[in-house]
């Protein structure tokens, strides 16, 4: 039975392989082009340390623009990633392998990236470290930001725990390949050997990490939306907005999954492994998502309108007249054609899935837009210098050049990732069809009985 | 391929392009308008004098629906018989309003009773037609003591007008309101009758003051037909310090959180990370193990 498995490792890893190889001219091509977007987005970062964030489009009355958005849209990404995969994990859900590693990469990568947002909103980064020294218990941007510190490190362990049997597998599997790849293959599978004690230790730590993460992702996702929600801002402060994130999250995160299978299976060829099923149900759990989403924004809006306090009467005002647009395609077309969509057996295909995810992705990204800006835009007291610019915000183009830098950061590092190690969990395979044979074997023994 | 990414991007930049539609042009049609063109004059505690034109278009059936006239030129003027001086000018703000002061040693015309003829002119454009309000007060004099009359801090109004010869004449029947001035509006203690060119007023004891006790009490006429508004102030120390409240400690407002803070966020970070220690220390015991393995074999 071992020489099976040891056949079977190296037939995955040579199946997998050619992921891991060498790239082709058109992957070049867009690798070089994610790191053209980065250097300008570095550029444009030089640009606001030197002159600061006159350059942007913030000021004193809107003073968090796009940054925030993408802040909050990675960072619940990240969150949504980490849920997801937990439950995964931790119910052992049948079809997990397909979209497994997909996930935990989102959920690290974003983790990453989503910060990296924050500081560019800190308008003296030299005192970045103040926030360390003189921390406010009470304040929730502490929290937030103790919670995102304990959250990236307990993702990294989660995910370096699911790939440690595939390292492994790639160590002894990997003769061909270059020397420091091997090294590294080694050094990271820490003399993982698939024991019958190693894999249970494994296998008990994993689950008791991906528990962890839900709970960690629920807890951070929850103190993210009180950055909003405790303040008295007109459009924040609300009692629904921690679940409300919690499900805006999810939809988003369920969102650039979907898109990652669809670009994943068509660019690796990986048609056998993330099939229609697998859309099908990533869609029905978006469709599922994308109701309970829609139900809370309703509810929200619902509510600030039947109130009629001056504030949230200003507020609905702008929403409906200077962002109508928007506020169309965030909260009517980003919720219903995904529901429409994904409701009809017969749309569901992989493309509709997809082009449903997109909506809702772009959806949700609109709709964090109209939380943070217009809000802004209509404070309490008028400040006495109200120059146009300072009430109504539009993103300069070094925001969008650091946003779109964050976004190919972001797919450049999933690539390297993927260079790294198979996106589809070789040990996962494993796993199942061990799992089988365990299962078949006692009714052949019954059968010859 | 190329369709689908020709389609993308055509589709991204529609989706961008959607950022840039705030600048949709609004017109109003002015005939559904009603003009309303008023003007108010307030007589200072210095005895200088505001004059305040109100130019506001208000709609015909929406009473909610109110577009002040901004920019515009008004023009004020102090007029007796046919002779009109100009006092002075000035253009409505974003809010419609106009207003010039006028300082105390001006030298108003004034007709046989006593009456300022104040006119605020509209000279109209293309679009608007003229606008013109008239407004005849009297030059009331408020004086205004901060006294203890037998122990009881009061504050006493005096009221009168001056006749053509410059005597005193006490004014009759007129209200008044007596405020103090408080850190965003001021607060009313008191309203009466001025009667015999008098008003007395018991002050309450019981009102905090400035950082040093003082109290700015004003006695106000608002908005009467022979003397429009009339607004006088004086300061006394009468203001009660609040005694300073005890530090708060432990609280979410003092330097030290609440201790229940502390314990949760305490026993959450213990928790996570005791679980992240024992997840390494396993980590430790599967690479012992596989180093074991090696060295066997």
């Amino acid at each position: 039975m071992d020489g099976d498995i040891v056949s079977r490792k190296r037939e995955l890893v040579k199946e997998f392989s050619p992921m891991l190889g060498k790239s082709s001219p058109f992957s070049k091509i867009w690798i070089g082009f994610l790191i053209v977007v980065i250097l300008v987005g570095l550029v444009a970062f030089v640009l606001q340390v030197i002159k600061g964030h006159e350059i942007t489009g913030m000021r004193d009355n809107v003073v968090w623009g796009i940054y925030i958005i993408n802040f909050i849209f990675f960072v619940c990404l990240s969150y949504s990633g980490a849920f997801i995969s937990g439950i995964l994990h931790f119910f052992k859900t049948p079809w997990k392998n397909s979209v497994s590693r997909i996930v935990e990469i989102i959920t690290v990568l974003s983790l990453i990236v989503g910060p990296i947002f924050i500081l560019l909103c800190i308008g003296r980064l030299d005192r970045l470290h103040y926030l360390f020294i003189y921390p406010r218990i009470q304040s929730p941007i502490t929290w937030d930001i103790i919670a995102i510190l304990t959250d990236l490190i307990g993702c990294f362990i989660y995910l370096y725990l699911t790939f440690i049997p595939d390292f492994a597998m790639l160590r002894d599997n990997s003769e061909d390949a270059p020397s420091w790849r091997q090294k590294l293959y080694k050094t990271l599978a820490i003399g993982y050997q698939d024991t019958l004690t190693q894999r249970e230790t494994l296998h008990k730590i994993t689950r008791t990490m991906s528990a962890m993460i839900i709970v960690l992702a629920i807890v951070a996702y929850t103190v993210l939306a009180w950055i909003f929600s405790l303040t008295l801002q007109p459009g924040w402060n609300s009692t629904i907005f921690a679940p409300y994130f919690i499900v805006a999250g999810l939809y988003s995160g369920v969102g650039v999954i979907i898109i990652s299978m669809f670009l994943i299976r068509k660019y690796f060829k990986l048609d056998h492994y993330i099939r229609k099923i697998h859309f099908i149900g990533a869609g029905i759990v978006l469709l599922v998502i994308s109701l309970l989403f829609g139900y809370f924004t309703f509810s929200e809006y619902f509510s600030r309108w039947f109130s009629h306090k001056i504030q949230d009467t200003n507020l609905l005002n702008t929403l409906f007249n200077k962002y109508f647009w928007e506020f169309i395609l965030a909260n009517y077309i980003g919720v219903l054609v995904p529901i429409v969509i994904l409701f009809f057996k017969k749309f569901r295909t992989i493309k509709s899935i997809t082009f449903a995810a997109v909506i809702a992705v772009l959806g949700l990204w609109l709709n964090r837009y109209l939380i943070v800006v217009p809000t802004l835009e209509t404070p309490y007291l008028p400040i006495q210098d109200t120059r146009p610019e300072f009430i109504h915000y539009s993103a300069t183009w070094i925001e969008w050049a650091l946003s779109f830098a964050g976004i190919a950061a972001f797919v450049l590092f999933f690539i390297l990732i993927m260079k790294l190690v198979p996106i589809i969990p070789m040990s996962g395979i494993i796993d199942y069809e061990r799992e089988q044979k365990r299962h078949h074997k006692p009714l052949i023994q019954n059968q010859k009985k | 391929m190329k369709t689908t990414f020709f389609r993308c991007s055509i589709f991204i930049l529609l989706f961008g392009l959607l950022f840039n539609t705030n600048g949709i042009a609004q017109e109003n049609d002015l005939s559904k308008y009603r003009m309303r063109f008023n003007l108010k004059t307030i007589k200072q505690h210095d005895n200088s004098r505001i004059l305040e034109a109100n130019f506001i278009a208000a709609n015909k059936k929406d009473r909610k629906d109110r577009i002040p006239v901004y920019d515009t030129e008004i023009e004020f003027f102090n007029v007796l018989d046919d002779d009109e001086v100009l006092i002075g000018s000035s253009k409505t703000d974003k809010e419609g309003k106009a207003n010039i002061t006028v300082p105390e040693n001006h030298t108003y015309l004034t007709d046989g009773a006593g009456n300022i003829n104040l006119v605020a002119r509209f000279k109209g454009t293309d679009a608007l037609d003229e606008e013109e309000e008239e407004l005849s007060v009297k030059n009331l004099y408020l004086d205004m003591n901060l006294t203890e009359i037998d122990s009881v801090r009061s504050v006493v109004v005096n009221a009168y007008v001056l006749d053509s010869l410059g005597a005193k004449s006490p004014v009759e029947g007129t209200d008044i309101l007596i405020s103090v001035e408080g850190m965003l509006s001021k607060m009313p203690i008191g309203d009466g009758t001025i009667e015999d060119g008098e008003f007395i007023l018991e002050m309450p004891v019981d009102i905090p003051g400035d950082v040093n006790g003082d109290l700015t009490v004003y006695s106000i006429i608002e908005d009467h037909d022979e003397y429009g508004d009339v607004i006088q102030k004086k300061t006394a120390n009468w203001g009660i310090i609040n005694g300073q409240s005890k530090k708060d400690t432990n609280t979410l407002w003092s330097e030290a959180a609440p201790i229940w803070m502390y314990m949760v966020l305490t026993i959450l970070l213990v928790g996570v990370w005791a679980n992240y220690l024992y997840t390494i220390n396993n980590l430790f015991k599967i690479r012992k193990e596989g180093k074991q393995l090696e060295m066997d074999t």
